[in-house]
């Protein structure tokens, strides 16, 4: 441009578009930013792709103290043994039908909560509500876990009546006569997946609630004023302008979750034991028990990728519906 | 709207009695999130093996008769016993660790990814969005961490709990909000790329980084799952870790004293849970913040 300073007429300057290199030595800092995200990122999350080939080998602890390698000659023999195995069996429909349900009482339980904390009009009320139903969620896994192994303890001696021994929960089924001697919940397979549902509704269903509550936020009050000059009353509101306005927050979240539904690990791990594996044991909790306990690192490699495809195709499912409800999608 | 409180009067009484019983639905509601709590906090101050319904923090001791209020037994335990105090110090500098790192790698991360004109910047972004669709898995991500010498080390737990891709996500949502003209004009002012960063972005940004680094400090103390496969030296588990332990009864802590397992269990837990409780009231805006934040981005 410098060459042009003669002529004061510049409305046949082209401005010169920087090269790829220029724009690239212009943010040259910003690459420098980006180099610890980048290394992070190729370390413990692209390097591990490349682990994925083990699925297709044997690959056990001994190959490794052996410095062996390991040996691919089995094809796609860890996928048969997958499919024809009952404990994954097992492990599949148990997270399927976890999360599944889970996903339905949060739904419900959740969305049913919010409706309810929007109707307190006194502000301090509601304050206090809130802080009170979100605290469980900031409980770990593990603490949650522990306060419900507390609470339902059948006590150290199981086969008396001995109402002193008894958690909180057995003490309380005794006394009002439900029971004759104390249930050790986490150890009956009846029991367990109830245990799991309601430790999951008592930690996430205040903290739920925000999101529809910030929906609810948000529905213009003139609805409800021209409702109510046509003479609906608070229930009918609710049932034809609140409901149909978070009909689409509660389909995103559904959407959103149901994504996830693979994912459910942690909850899982901290309450299940050997006695209930049948109606327990989750994908994620069975990898781990192959793979790092038992050190079978192909199969387990190949388990896990298994549920990342299944990830991989809910998310892209949840993607489109995503586009069809709202416009866009999910990521 | 009509405010009047009356369970009789006809144009009041629907709503009086719907009022009525959602007041009693929530007092039910608050009574069940908080007595699972309440119960070990009383427990953790009663050291006798009687327990099933009180509710209060108060014991008989089993040999004089003598009725004992707050009983603090076990936290002394906790608070003396290296073996139970150590795993908390061990809580305590991962989180801090976490939290700053975690901030680090997301501010810097957004910062980057709002640059629109730079090249490679949709690769970035893309690259970061792909781990949260696709995951190679737990066992893959072991063996990596075998390979570069990371097992048993605390940055095997630390490192990856600060790379949080929704968080930076997040961050970058916040960092969006801020007027490109503000750069535009500290970059005629003469303002490096990182001088911005600091002197513009992070001040701007205070409400977000609080958020953010709240989310941060929570997973990283309730962090437990990486601890059991990459951790194997008892001095690096952290509380969560013993915490598991005590409830494995893979060891009695409370073995040669005169403390009721459970008492040291209930004592252990709440433990965990103070120094939240400390800072919970103090912060709940900024938890809220981040998930509206989230929430609307999404």
């Amino acid at each position: 441009m410098a060459n042009n300073n003669d002529n004061m007429n510049f409305d046949h300057v082209i401005v010169k578009e920087p090269s790829i290199g220029q724009r690239m030595y212009k943010y040259r800092w910003f690459y420098l930013m980006f180099l610890p995200v980048a290394v992070v990122l190729a370390i413990f999350f692209y390097w591990p792709m490349f682990g994925i080939r083990y699925a297709w080998s044997t690959y056990k602890l001994k190959q490794i103290t052996m410095r062996t390698g390991p040996d691919y000659s089995i094809g796609w023999g860890n996928f048969q043994r997958l499919l024809t195995s009952d404990p994954f069996h097992s492990a599949f429909k148990n997270t399927i039908i976890l999360s599944f349900f889970n996903l339905v009482f949060a739904t419900v339980l959740t969305v049913v909560v919010a409706l309810l904390i929007n109707e307190i009009s006194h502000a301090w009320g509601k304050k206090i509500v809130q802080t009170v139903l979100y605290l469980p969620h900031f409980l770990s896994w593990v603490v949650a876990a522990s306060i419900f192994m507390l609470i339902l303890s059948a006590g150290t001696d199981a086969t008396g009546a001995d109402t002193s021994n008894m958690g909180f929960v057995n003490a309380i089924l005794y006394n009002i006569g439900i029971i004759d001697k104390p249930l050790d919940f986490l150890t009956e397979s009846k029991c367990w997946r109830g245990v799991w549902y309601i430790m999951n509704r008592w930690k996430e269903t205040g903290w739920g609630t925000i999101i529809y509550l910030a929906a609810l936020s948000g529905i213009s009050p003139d609805l409800y004023e021209a409702a109510e000059i046509d003479g609906a009353n608070r229930f009918k509101q609710t049932i034809y302008i609140t409901l149909p306005s978070l009909m689409n927050t509660i389909l995103v979240v559904f959407i959103l979750n149901l994504a996830k539904i693979m994912n459910i690990f942690e909850s899982v791990f901290v309450l299940y034991n050997s006695l209930v594996y049948d109606v327990s044991d989750v994908i994620q909790t069975y990898v781990y028990r192959v793979g790092i306990v038992g050190n079978d690192y192909g199969y387990s490699t190949a388990i896990g990728l298994f549920k990342s495809v299944v990830s991989l195709v809910l998310v892209s499912a949840s993607d489109i519906i995503s586009k069809k409800v709202r416009g866009y999608g999910i990521v | 709207m009509k405010k009047k409180f009356n369970l009789f009067h006809p144009q009041y009484a629907a709503r009086s009695w719907f009022v009525l019983f959602n007041t009693i639905f929530f007092i039910a509601l608050m009574i069940i999130m908080i007595v699972p709590i309440f119960k070990i906090f009383c427990d953790s101050m009663v050291n006798q093996t009687v327990y099933g319904l009180n509710l209060l923090p108060r014991g008989v001791d089993p040999e004089t008769k003598e009725v004992i209020w707050f009983n603090t037994i076990a936290y002394k335990r906790i608070i003396t016993d290296p073996q139970l105090y150590h795993p908390f110090l061990v809580s305590i500098y991962t989180t801090l660790l976490t939290t700053f790192l975690g901030l680090l790698i997301s501010t810097l991360g957004a910062y980057v990814l709002i640059q629109r004109d730079m090249p490679g910047v949709k690769f970035f972004g893309y690259a970061l969005l792909f781990t949260m669709i696709f995951n190679a898995g737990l066992i893959p991500t072991f063996l990596v961490m075998k390979k570069v010498g990371l097992l048993d080390s605390i940055w095997a737990v630390i490192v990856p709990t600060s790379m949080n891709v929704y968080n930076l996500v997040l961050m970058r949502s916040f960092f969006e909000g801020i007027p490109a003209s503000l750069f535009e004009a500290a970059e005629i002012d003469g303002c490096t790329p990182m001088g911005i960063f600091v002197k513009i972005v992070l001040p701007l940004s205070k409400a977000a980084l609080a958020s953010i680094g709240l989310f941060f400090a929570v997973a990283a103390w309730s962090e437990y799952f990486h601890y059991v496969i990459y951790i194997k030296s008892s001095d690096k588990y952290n509380f969560q870790y013993k915490l598991r332990d005590l409830f494995q009864d893979k060891q009695d802590a409370s073995e040669g004293t005169r403390i009721n397992t459970n008492t040291l269990k209930s004592a252990a837990v709440i433990v965990s849970i103070v120094p939240f409780m400390f800072i919970y009231p103090f912060c709940q805006k900024y938890f809220m913040t981040g998930v509206t934040m989230g929430a609307v981005k999404e």
